[in-house]
């Protein structure tokens, strides 16, 4: 997405990605790194833009975990840092988290971390609360982008008070999130040298006692008024339905809330924690002192409602707790406005009387249903690869090649979406790199044929350690690397793979090299397009007593249509020959590529959505299926 | 303070839902309306899925309760009606007419029905019901990315309860393809165009 710009300076409409990026240049950040993660992408995408820029270093990392060591370096080296990743990014850079947690930091350190409820975009959702819980660490979260750009700050301020790491949670909502902020524009270069001060005697062993320390930092963060003042009360404004009743809330999802909270005509004071760990024990019993009934409103795991638990449990305070289960508030999803209205019902009732809880309450919301009668099916609209994607041609090559019950783990990228029927290559899916460290189970467990699929971005980030435990111990696999010179998935950020031209400032990788190099003695380069030959060369590989690797090659769509004049698109055709054509479906059945469709009993390319990329040409039997540069054709 | 007007845009990877989006909250903003939008697209490659829920005179949450939609602007029929199966709006229906059925019909995977029953099933949800011929409207497009969102967000400047200014839309149009001069001048044709295409029903 583009800059949002609006007319007046000082205030702008800005995605909270990209107020994520204001409140880093807002606070003089240094050194930032990060590795591709769709809800997080357009934070990375637009300090990438500023480091070309030359006004913000800037790093794509070959994962997570090396991003986060690369911002911890500058930490210690007395340079504000900032580290972007997803959910999932976590886990992979959380070994040398937990570890720092106990070092502390120089400069001021900010984890940003976007989690992904719903799944939109991801292979599990997680509360990423929990981590800051885990490894001892101060969690923001904001709930507006005006207070992400101001939440930054105080949490470079707190991280540098107290010397620790400091982590801000988003979501999906308050990241996609287009609003308006206050906007100060930055022109300035911001310098990343800062001095490395040697302190080695910290280091030694007995680090039991740096966990103590910890400890006893997060009992001084748990007291700072500037952290507990991100915890407030918010008062609507119409009359309350009740004196008695407390909503409690996180930010993530405090403007949902308040917003039902409105449409529902309860108006009840709302307790939104931005402050999310440590919390304060005093703070929230004073909080919900006034308060008779407690309902807990949270997205995903019920973080809070325990937490709080504790601490009426421990102070017997008299509070009647309404919480994930009573307010039948989902465990699992996005919090949208249709899984409230059941919890919102629930909050309305009566607290006293048991029939609140007991049963599934209908909404009684201002609409009734419109229709009686049966609704219409409507099929799922499966997310599918684009109509020209190159991996369709390596997807192609695999279901020939390989034999129907032969096992194919696959990889976290578009590729993944080969399991999306028609094409359906790909039998399971971990996480990073887990296709080919899977891959090498199968290969011990099972006697069939074992294809990995990966692509090069997820190879550089984890696939390398997975393919030399396969040549170390002369594991029988194949190891497809789809490689299209981008992190496509996420929308087309560069990989160790991409040409000059995509990443000028990058050195760039020869994935032939790196797979040779780690001892792979059976390794073919091939292109895309060459499907027949790949065919042949694919069921060498798989014959071949040892780790074998076929690297498919053939340009990303996004990149195509990035770089390529759009009304160019338009002069080269690819159509079905009619008096060629013998009707046998190989193109649509088997390649299956979205132009291709029936049309009145014919097989016809949709001029629509056609890119000419010519790879069902290589696929036709007998060779109908025509290129045409310039002139009309149907 | 004026209410808040609840606007939903679906369509698929690829339509131009989140541009749209975005340029219509840069119109209201520029206008001195409050607004803001979310988009929801996750895994739609080209083909998927895409929502965006916008509020004017809003600037915190753009979810709504979706009963109460008062615009949908649809850029394919089938996540039209999808989002009023799931909504039980009635909404002023802003819809183009195309109606994607993909080739796994064609491999027995999925049914996909006629599009005279999604027509008249939306029917019954709409409160008013404006129909884009998005249909005959691309086929007189030369170039393959066809610029129907444009076309639909100049036919959106009629309608007055929307309250958009047609010469700050333009502004903000020209403003956004400010890099590609070639973009520029077909989406500003396409806005301008756009009004003969929609048709109230």
């Amino acid at each position: 997405m583009s800059d949002s710009e609006t007319i007046t300076k000082k205030k702008k409409l800005i995605i909270g990605n990209h107020a994520v990026v204001q409140g880093l240049l807002q606070a003089h950040v240094g050194v930032t790194a990060a590795y591709p993660g769709t809800p997080s992408t357009e934070i990375q995408t637009k300090l990438y833009q500023l480091h070309k820029k030359g006004q913000i270093f800037f790093e794509f990392a070959i994962n997570e975990k090396v991003a986060f060591e690369l911002s911890a370096a500058a930490s210690m080296s007395g340079v504000r840092s900032a580290v972007i990743m997803k959910h999932v990014g976590l886990n992979v850079a959380s070994d040398p988290m937990m570890a720092f947690a106990y070092f502390g930091t120089l400069g001021g350190m900010l984890l940003v971390v976007v989690d992904d409820p719903g799944c939109l975009s991801s292979q599990n959702e997680q509360d990423s609360r929990f981590w800051g819980k885990f490894a001892h660490l101060p969690i923001f979260e904001p709930a507006t982008n005006q207070e992400i750009i101001d939440m930054i700050k105080v949490a470079y301020e707190v991280s540098e008070k107290y010397n620790q790491l400091c982590i801000l949670r988003l979501t999906n909502f308050t990241s996609l999130n287009t609003s308006e902020v206050e906007y100060i524009p930055i022109e300035e270069k911001l310098p990343h040298k800062g001095e490395f001060l040697r302190d080695v005697n910290y280091q030694i062993p007995a680090r039991y006692i740096l966990h103590k320390n910890v400890h006893a930092k997060l009992e001084q963060i748990r007291v700072d008024s500037q952290f507990n003042a991100l915890n407030r009360i918010m008062q609507p404004k119409g009359e309350p339905q009740s004196q008695d009743k407390l909503i409690i809330t996180h930010g993530a999802i405090y403007p949902v809330v308040a917003y039902l909270n409105e449409y529902y005509k309860l108006n009840l004071p709302i307790l939104k924690i931005s402050a999310i760990h440590p919390l304060n024990e005093e703070q929230i019993l004073s909080a919900i002192k006034p308060y008779k009934y407690l309902y807990f409103v949270e997205e995903l795991e019920s973080y809070l409602e325990t937490e709080f638990l504790a601490m009426i449990g421990k102070n017997k305070t008299d509070h009647l707790v309404f919480g994930k289960k009573e307010l039948e508030v989902p465990q699992e999803n996005r919090l949208v406005a249709e899984f409230l209205a059941i919890p919102f019902e629930h909050i309305k009732g009566d607290p006293t009387d048991p029939e609140t809880f007991v049963k599934k309450i209908k909404s009684t919301l201002p609409f009734a249903p419109i229709l009686t009668q049966k609704e219409l099916i409507i099929p799922r609209t499966l997310p599918r690869l684009c109509d020209g994607c190159p991996h369709r041609g390596a997807f192609y090559v695999i279901k020939k090649a390989t034999n129907y019950d032969d096992i194919i783990p696959s990889d976290i990228g578009c590729y993944a979406l080969g399991q999306v029927p028609p094409v359906q290559v790909g039998d399971f899916w971990l996480c990073m790199g887990g296709g080919i460290g899977t891959a090498l189970g199968f290969s011990v467990t099972t006697d069939k044929h074992v294809v990995a699929v990966i692509g090069d971005g997820t190879f550089f980030h984890a696939g390398i350690p997975p393919l030399l435990d396969a040549v170390l111990h002369k594991r029988k696999l194949t190891v497809a690397i789809l490689n299209n010179y981008l992190t496509s998935m996420t929308g087309g950020q560069p990989t160790a793979s991409s040409p000059e031209r995509i990443a000028p400032e990058q050195e760039q990788i020869d994935i032939e090299q790196v797979v040779r190099g780690l001892g792979v003695k059976w390794v073919k380069s091939v292109s895309v397009d060459n499907i027949k030959d790949n065919i042949k060369i694919f069921k060498e590989a798989l014959a071949y007593e040892g780790p074998s690797v076929v690297i498919f090659t053939g340009t990303c769509v996004i990149d195509i249509f990035r770089n390529q004049d759009i009304l160019e698109q338009g002069k080269k055709k690819v159509y079905i020959d009619q008096d060629k054509c013998t009707g046998c479906g190989t193109c649509l059945y088997e390649f299956s590529c979205p132009s291709i469709v029936k049309y009145d009993g014919k097989f016809v390319i949709n001029q629509n959505s056609c890119i000419a990329c010519n790879l069902c040409i290589n696929v036709c039997p007998v060779n109908a299926i025509v290129l045409k540069t310039g002139g009309e054709s149907k | 303070m004026s209410s808040r007007i609840n606007i939903a845009l679906v369509g698929l990877g690829g339509q131009g839902i989140i541009t749209l989006a975005n340029l219509l909250a840069k119109t209201f903003r520029s206008q001195g309306q409050e607004v803001c939008f979310n988009e929801v697209h996750g895994l739609s490659q080209r083909g998927g899925s895409v929502q965006s829920l916008l509020a004017v005179n809003e600037n915190t949450c753009p979810v709504f309760a979706l009963e109460d939609t008062h615009y949908l602007i649809g850029l394919e029929k089938l996540e039209t009606l999808r989002f009023l199966y799931a909504s039980k709006a009635k909404p002023v229906i802003i819809m183009g007419n195309r109606y994607e059925i993909r080739n796994t019909v064609y491999l027995d995977l999925e049914n996909f029905p006629e599009e005279e029953e999604i027509d008249a099933e939306i029917r019954k949800f709409a409160k008013e019901l404006y129909i884009f011929n998005s249909v005959e409207y691309e086929k007189q497009i030369e170039i393959k990315i066809k610029p129907t969102n444009i076309a639909i967000f100049g036919a959106l400047t009629d309608f007055d309860e929307l309250g958009l200014d047609p010469k700050l839309a333009k502004k903000i149009i020209r403003k956004h393809f400010a890099k590609n001069p070639l973009a520029q001048s077909f989406n500003l044709t396409a806005f301008k165009e756009g009004k003969q295409w929609l048709k109230k029903q």
